[in-house]
């Protein structure tokens, strides 16, 4: 095999000739009468070396986490590349407004008539199994709109804007004005106390509406905010148990899809969010007022 | 700007398509709201690059997230709750989610057998400069990202920064063109990892030289260096031995192996330093382990003896394996000796 997945991860200098001539012949059969243009192979190859170094998959080592590329066989790599390589071409092409009725198509379907090779641009389409999921921005918002696990993360990173009470009254206000009104209610039962009306008026209301957004963005992406929510989750299913009487094993919210590292990184947040005491045992201990809280805050529906 | 109308939320689910509208304003920074993914970025790590935000943390974990939602896995919302989240925002990182999901979604279900190049084994030489200068940035560009990863310590941020431009040195030895371009911002990106006013002191550099790459001007510090057609060989330099020369402005000086030692000349400096000892700086020192600088510390190393008073200087700068003699190890050796830099002692 000219070249694989981990040798272009370890020995990049060795296996990258190999991968560069893959690519080529790729772009080339790919850009149909654009293969001969020099730079727009370049360009749909540097764009293909650039993802694979980016990805940790030219000259990673072992600093790169590994992927789920780094899994595929030598069969499906090359199906990858192979796919990234048309895909570009693709747009390529498009980008150009090369027309399939072109006579400089028809000439080059003439030209390679009997081969297996279709003109590109006529392969440039959706296949049977539909567009992808989250295919557009509206569609990832939507699902991080109607799915619980992830208005859990929300209602978490809203809440820590508690500690600026205008930009937390400024994101409500916001809520409220776009008939979020469920999600409104639901931070608005944890948050009830030592907080003014909705309704009263706030000065500056779009500057502390910005500076709320600039916390929210982070909190959302960050995966410690995801970790302390699911951990959070996890309690409050463990403890729903009465015989548990409040003392969870850590092994026990270490699941299939968490390490205990994880659950002990969530943890950590929660310890710094004040909703619990954790001294880095292998057991935590919550009082009735610590349960109900979370209870509260994040059971399922 | 969006339209309500886009959003329609699950039936049972009400109040979703405001939320989702409410959070796409949320997660869209000022500036490019409203603006839709491009349907192919060309150029993704200057577009990663641009906010200073982290973003590899989120690229990196695209094939997984394919991985998991053409598997049908039930954990993605849990899992990847915040790359949901950084998709919404980010433009180029949805991009590359969909290009990947696209590629993969092939792969999977891929029983093809690999075509056999005619070429098995190719020497780095044999692909054109300009590929290598493109691989050589985008490692480079690639070390500046993982400089910015916020889900490591620093010293594991800065341990593959390292072996990143280690990488990009290596495979820039291969080339006897072009090297400047592909090399352009190696020197900026290492010193990122430097610690202010530690090692070098407070003092500005008296003199920054630099090696002259051959093919394209290089760009250091902000200085305008004059090309050196044919340097000049330093009085001190013995003749028909490989050197490596470097420059800075009208200044020229040379770097010689006796041996296992490299040896560093300098002339012509300036009066206020004859009769006072030296600190020179390698800042790309740090990133070859076979050079053992002198003193331990290439951002410091201390000459022997004053500028004498004609104003030349000889001092040895470490030892090292590597040979002017071999082209490829002095490739390597000229890399570092991309920036130069001398200091007077206190």
């Amino acid at each position: 095999m000219p070249f694989t997945a981990h040798a272009l991860r370890y020995e990049p200098e060795k296996s990258f000739p190999a991968l560069y001539a893959y690519l080529h012949q790729r772009a080339q059969r790919f850009l149909g009468s654009l293969r001969y243009d020099s730079d727009e192979v370049d360009l749909v190859v540097g764009h293909v070396i650039e993802r694979l170094v980016c990805l940790g998959l030219i000259g990673g080592g072992d600093h790169a986490p590994a992927t789920a590329l780094d899994q595929l066989n030598d069969a499906q790599f090359y199906a990858f590349l192979n796919q990234c390589v048309k895909n570009k071409a693709i747009d390529r092409l498009r980008k150009r407004r090369l027309l399939v009725s072109s006579v400089a198509e028809l000439d080059y379907a003439e030209e390679t008539e009997g081969e297996s090779d279709r003109d590109p641009l006529s392969e440039a389409v959706e296949p049977a199994w539909g567009p992808p999921p989250f295919a557009t921005p509206e569609e990832v918002a939507l699902h991080l709109a109607s799915q619980q696990e992830l208005r859990n993360l929300l209602k978490h990173c809203i809440k820590a804007l508690s500690g600026a009470p205008r930009q937390f009254q400024a994101v409500l206000q916001e809520l409220e004005e776009m008939g979020a009104t469920e999600l409104l209610q639901d931070v608005l039962t944890e948050i009830q106390a030592n907080m003014p009306p909705l309704d009263a008026p706030l000065a500056h209301s779009s500057q502390h509406k910005d500076h709320a957004h600039k916390k929210l963005r982070p909190c959302l992406q960050a995966h410690s905010t995801n970790l302390a929510v699911i951990v959070a989750l996890r309690l409050t299913e463990y403890v729903a148990d009465a015989t548990n009487r409040g003392e969870v094993p850590i092994q026990a919210l270490a699941q299939e899809t968490l390490s205990i590292h994880d659950v002990q990184q969530g943890l950590r947040q929660l310890v710094t969010e004040g909703l619990l005491a954790w001294n880095g045992g292998e057991t935590i201990h919550l009082t009735a007022a610590q349960v109900k809280h979370l209870s509260r805050f994040y059971k399922e529906e | 700007m969006n339209d309500h109308k886009q959003f329609e939320g699950p039936p049972g689910q009400p109040g979703s398509a405001e939320l989702a509208l409410w959070l796409q304003r949320v997660m869209t920074p000022a500036g490019i709201a409203g603006e839709p993914a491009p349907a192919s970025v060309n150029n993704e790590q200057p577009a990663l690059l641009q906010d200073g935000e982290d973003h590899l943390r989120f690229y990196q974990q695209l094939p997984d997230f394919v991985m998991a939602l053409l598997n049908g896995s039930t954990q993605i919302d849990i899992r990847y709750a915040s790359l949901l989240y950084h998709l919404l925002g980010c433009p180029t990182c949805h991009s590359a989610y969909l290009e990947t999901y696209r590629a993969m979604r092939v792969a999977v279900q891929s029983s093809m057998e690999p075509l056999e190049l005619s070429q098995p084994a190719l020497p780095l030489a044999t692909v054109p400069p300009r590929v290598l200068v493109h691989l050589c940035q985008s490692l480079i560009r690639q070390a500046e990202l993982v400089l910015r990863a916020s889900d490591q310590d620093e010293s594991e941020r800065q341990a593959s920064a390292r072996a990143l431009l280690r990488r990009a040195m290596q495979v820039s030895t291969h080339m006897m063109q072009m090297r400047g371009r592909a090399l352009q911002d190696l020197v900026r990106v290492a010193t990122l990892f430097e610690r202010p006013a530690e090692e070098s002191g407070p003092q500005p550099a008296a003199y920054t030289y630099s090696w002259q790459l051959t093919g394209g001007g290089a760009r250091h510090g902000g200085k305008v260096l004059r090309r050196a057609e044919t340097p000049t060989r330093s009085p001190a330099t013995p003749p028909d031995q490989p050197t490596i020369y470097i420059q800075s402005h009208t200044l020229e000086g040379s770097i010689t192996q006796q041996g296992d030692t490299l040896e560093l000349h300098l002339q012509d400096l300036d009066p206020s330093l004859r009769s006072r000892y030296l600190s020179v700086s390698v800042p790309l020192g740090g990133l070859l382990e076979p050079v053992r600088w002198l003193g331990g510390n290439p951002r410091a190393i201390r000459s022997s003896t004053p500028v004498d008073e004609h104003g030349s200087l000889s001092m040895p700068l470490g030892e090292t394996a590597l040979r002017l003699t071999n082209t490829e190890e002095r490739n390597l050796l000229e890399v570092m000796f991309l920036r130069l830099e001398v200091r007077p002692l206190k």
